[in-house]
């Protein structure tokens, strides 16, 4: 007969325990597994591309040596200083924002313009700024603040139209003057206004003026100086007013008010300084550099079939830009909208809400359908429905915001629905309106994760070769588009077609190079959509 | 220093509350809210069945009853906070100073500025503690004096000694109990008539539960509240008269509070306070 199980019998490890704890470990373990190979495939992709485009391998040791020197070592120096001091690393992540973002937003605006025309920018902007200006200084003069919010999209949408309808009347005088008074106007006034407004909330008004009074006058003197020296004004004025000048509020305000974590300042600089350094010590010793295929002539001339060495994508850089930026100003306002409406405003039940159950599950099909079909889409509604052009700027834009119009909607659905309800029925509770519920509660918590949904949809559509194609975007232009309604190009197209050249040096050199362009581009675009998520998400 | 500035006492007694609590005479005070022949529904099923009650100015009526009895139920039908359920379904009057608050030219949101209400759960929006106190006031476009006024509110609330000198951090920095106070600024700061408080403690430990009853009792002076509570000795404590709904959305007594913990005229109401059934 079976004796009772003593107590420790049964605390001990039985045999099925066992098996179930070694069951545990080996899912674990295949987890690990599959996650170490996502990632080294990823690694091993990235090294190959970027080891064709940049060939390490033809550099002498001793190139190797002094950027090591002036460039890895300095910059891991800095990085363990400022890691264990918090107010050095906040001003060093505000600094690097400053000086990377402000020169490539200056790089971004000053290319693209000058392909667009500035004067047609020019015009178009000074009559969408107008009549929001006139409707928050209206707003200064009355009490009842009820209709400002609303009036000033519609205000600018009237004053594009105004443009729109003007363009053949005002674009003769305005073509009068000279280019750099444009650029002025379109980046060094705003820029003097945000410096006067951000003076004025923090040191009063007439600090605020004069600030804003010396960024202008800056503007003008670098303007001048460059005439006289025959510098091109235009990229001047720009690089001034969107680089020099919040680089130097950011770094002024740090150093004067933030005594703890001045020295994070230094960041941005140590790495610019070590590669002017290691790049004039490998000049003047006449060390060997790599032969890399990623030059200044890639990413600032056109295109050369026949020498490798010549082949550039200016054209396609800037094309894809354009076509991405005019998707995004397209696409955002109806995905982010539908998704409103569909998650805060739809009912659940009528017929109504299942027209919106239907609507939300046809939407999260398309998210899935293949690029190529939504490039026939594109083909079919722009050009032969609404007669476009072949291969514009337009059609491009269109078809791709129609491509990641479904990522758009369902991330921003997403994010609104992980908006606590018992926030919205605080905000009701309290007496606000739906509107004043959605832009004070919901929208404010649910602006992260929108965000993190545009920068995959934005990071896709730069990507997408397929669409293009099929609405016959030109591959090979010698100059960027003109303006929306010429004849578009895009830098994956290039890739594409480069990648069929005969000569090896195009095929692995020019091509992976150029991917390194478009992965940077990307991940630019990724960086600058997480910057602000992050800002966002911290002063919340 | 002002009155609403000492930090509250802690009541230890269960008796029914102090004197004069619970045991004025009935319809001694003006009437601010009266249901009659109220039915809710949710889709089919019925959550409250012909209620019929009149609420005290200045009161703090209780109600109380088992799980699912309709007392939140009542108690969003009366500042409409059941519009927002699109299965839900409103019969009879709710009348507020003698208005029907379900009549077509009311207006919801208007009618929730007088009404405040309360959550069981502490909600304070991911704000700072300055802009939740300010969220009414900014909603209906308050042109005074924001930071009296949130000053005065959280002395109200007798959070302002715990958070003056960080008005600037979030209110979700705050411990359970302070934001269950954070919430009650909020909800005074727009200077409503009524609170509705949906079981406002029961997600806090005792002491900080006893705070806030102190409060209410406090709050009573100005305003008229109702409060939902599964505590037996929290509503004996700091109603003034006690409303015990049973399952099925019935109202089946209504009276002092003292006559209805002493002496109820129903044997069901007896069973349920003292715990023989709910
Ligand atoms: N949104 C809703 N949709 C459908 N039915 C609901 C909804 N809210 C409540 N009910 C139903 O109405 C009845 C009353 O619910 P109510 O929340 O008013 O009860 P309660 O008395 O507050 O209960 P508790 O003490 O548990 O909070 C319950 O049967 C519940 O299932
Ligand atoms: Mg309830």
């Amino acid at each position: 007969m079976e004796t009772e199980e003593t107590t420790s019998d049964q605390l001990g490890r039985s045999t099925a325990l066992r098996l179930q704890q070694l069951k545990g470990q080996l899912f674990e373990v295949a987890l690990v597994a599959a996650t170490l190979v996502g990632i080294l495939a990823v690694l091993a992709l990235f090294v190959q591309i970027s080891s064709d485009a940049f060939q390490p391998e033809t550099a002498s040791p001793a190139w190797f040596l002094v950027y090591l020197g002036t460039l890895v070592g300095p910059t891991a120096a800095f990085t363990l200083y400022a890691r264990r001091r918090p107010a050095v690393r906040e001003t060093n992540a505000k600094a690097f924002a400053a000086v990377f973002g402000g020169l490539l937003l200056a790089l971004v605006t000053y290319a693209v313009v000058d392909s667009l025309s500035p004067y047609d920018v020019f015009t178009y902007a000074f009559f969408a700024s107008l009549p929001p200006a006139l409707v928050l200084a209206y707003d200064r003069t009355t009490e009842d603040r009820t209709y400002t919010g609303p009036a000033i999209p519609a205000s600018i949408i009237v004053g594009v139209a105004v443009a729109a309808l003007l363009y053949d009347f005002v674009r003769g005088p305005i073509g009068v003057a000279a280019e750099w008074i444009l650029y002025f106007g379109l980046v060094t006034v705003p820029a003097a206004l945000l410096v006067w407004t951000l003076t004025a909330s923090r040191r009063g008004r007439r600090s605020g003026a004069l600030a804003g009074g010396i960024v202008a006058a800056g503007g003008l003197a670098v303007a001048v100086a460059s005439i006289v020296t025959g510098a091109n004004a235009s990229l001047l004025v720009v690089l001034y007013s969107a680089f020099i000048v919040p680089t130097g509020y950011v770094l002024w305000r740090s150093v004067r008010t933030d005594p703890e974590g001045r020295v994070g300042v230094a960041g941005p600089f140590v790495l610019l300084g070590g590669t002017l350094l290691g790049a004039a010590v490998v000049d003047q010793f006449g060390i060997r550099s790599p032969d890399s295929f990623l030059t200044p002539n890639l990413l600032l001339q056109s295109w050369d079939g026949l020498t490798a060495s010549n082949a550039g994508v200016y054209p396609q850089i800037v094309g894809s830009i354009i076509i991405v930026g005019f998707m995004a100003v397209l696409a955002f306002p109806v995905g982010i909208g539908a998704a409103i409406y569909l998650e805060e405003y739809a009912p659940d039940t009528g017929l109504r809400g299942r027209l919106a159950t239907i609507l939300e599950v046809n939407i999260s099909n398309l998210a899935g359908v293949p690029s190529v079909v939504y490039g026939l889409l594109g083909l079919a509604l722009f050009r032969r429905t609404l007669g476009f052009g072949t291969g514009i700027v337009v059609t491009a834009s269109g078809t791709l915001g129609l491509l990641i119009l479904p990522i758009v909607i369902v991330s921003t659905q997403e994010a609104l629905r992980s908006v606590p309800d018992d926030l919205r029925q605080g905000s009701y509770g309290m007496g606000a309106s739906r509107w004043q519920t959605l832009r004070e509660v919901v929208l404010p918590e649910a602006i992260p994760g929108t965000l993190t949904g545009t920068i995959l949809a934005l990071a896709r559509a730069i990507g997408e070769t397929a669409p293009l194609v099929i609405i016959a975007i030109a591959t090979t232009t010698y100059s960027p588009p003109s303006g929306l309604f010429s004849s578009g190009t895009a830098l994956p197209l290039q890739i594409f077609a480069a990648s069929a050249n005969a000569k090896p040096e195009f095929r692995h050199g020019v091509v992976p190079a150029a991917a390194v362009v478009l992965l940077i581009l990307m991940l630019l675009m990724n960086a600058t959509a997480i910057v602000i998520r992050n800002k966002y998400g911290r002063e919340n | 220093m002002s009155e609403s500035d000492t930090s509250p006492k802690i009541q230890t007694t269960i008796e029914t509350g102090d004197e004069g609590r619970g045991e004025a005479p009935l319809n001694a005070r003006d009437t601010v809210i009266e249901a009659r022949n109220l039915d809710v529904y949710y889709g089919e099923e019925q959550a409250i069945n012909d209620v019929s009650m009149e609420i005290n100015e200045h009161d703090v009526t209780a109600l109380i009853g088992p799980s699912g009895c309709g007392k939140s139920t009542f108690l969003r039908c009366i500042n409409r906070m059941n519009d927002m359920i699109d299965v839900c379904r409103v019969e009879g009057d709710i009348e507020f100073d003698g208005k029907n608050v379900y009549d077509d030219d009311v207006d919801p949101v208007a009618l929730r500025r007088k009404i405040g209400i309360v959550f069981q759960k502490p909600n304070p929006f991911p704000k700072s503690i300055r802009e939740n106190v300010a969220y009414g006031l900014k909603i209906q476009g308050f042109d005074g004096d924001i930071d009296a006024r949130v000053e005065e509110s959280l002395k109200r609330a007798a959070l302002w000694d715990e958070v003056k000198d960080q008005l600037g951090s979030s209110g979700l920095d705050l411990s359970g109990g302070q934001q269950q106070r954070l919430c009650i600024a909020r909800a005074i700061a727009p200077d409503p008539e009524v609170i509705l408080m949906d079981e406002p403690t029961s997600a806090l430990d005792p002491v900080a539960a006893s705070k806030i009853e102190d409060l209410i009792d406090d709050l009573a002076e100005e305003y008229t509240v109702i409060i939902v509570t599964h505590n037996m000795q929290q509503a004996a404590r700091i109603s003034d008269r006690t409303a015990v709904f049973l399952t099925g959305g019935e109202l089946v007594e209504y009276d002092n509070t003292a006559k209805i913990f002493e002496d109820p005229e129903e044997q069901r109401v007896e069973d349920y306070i003292t715990g023989k059934f709910g």
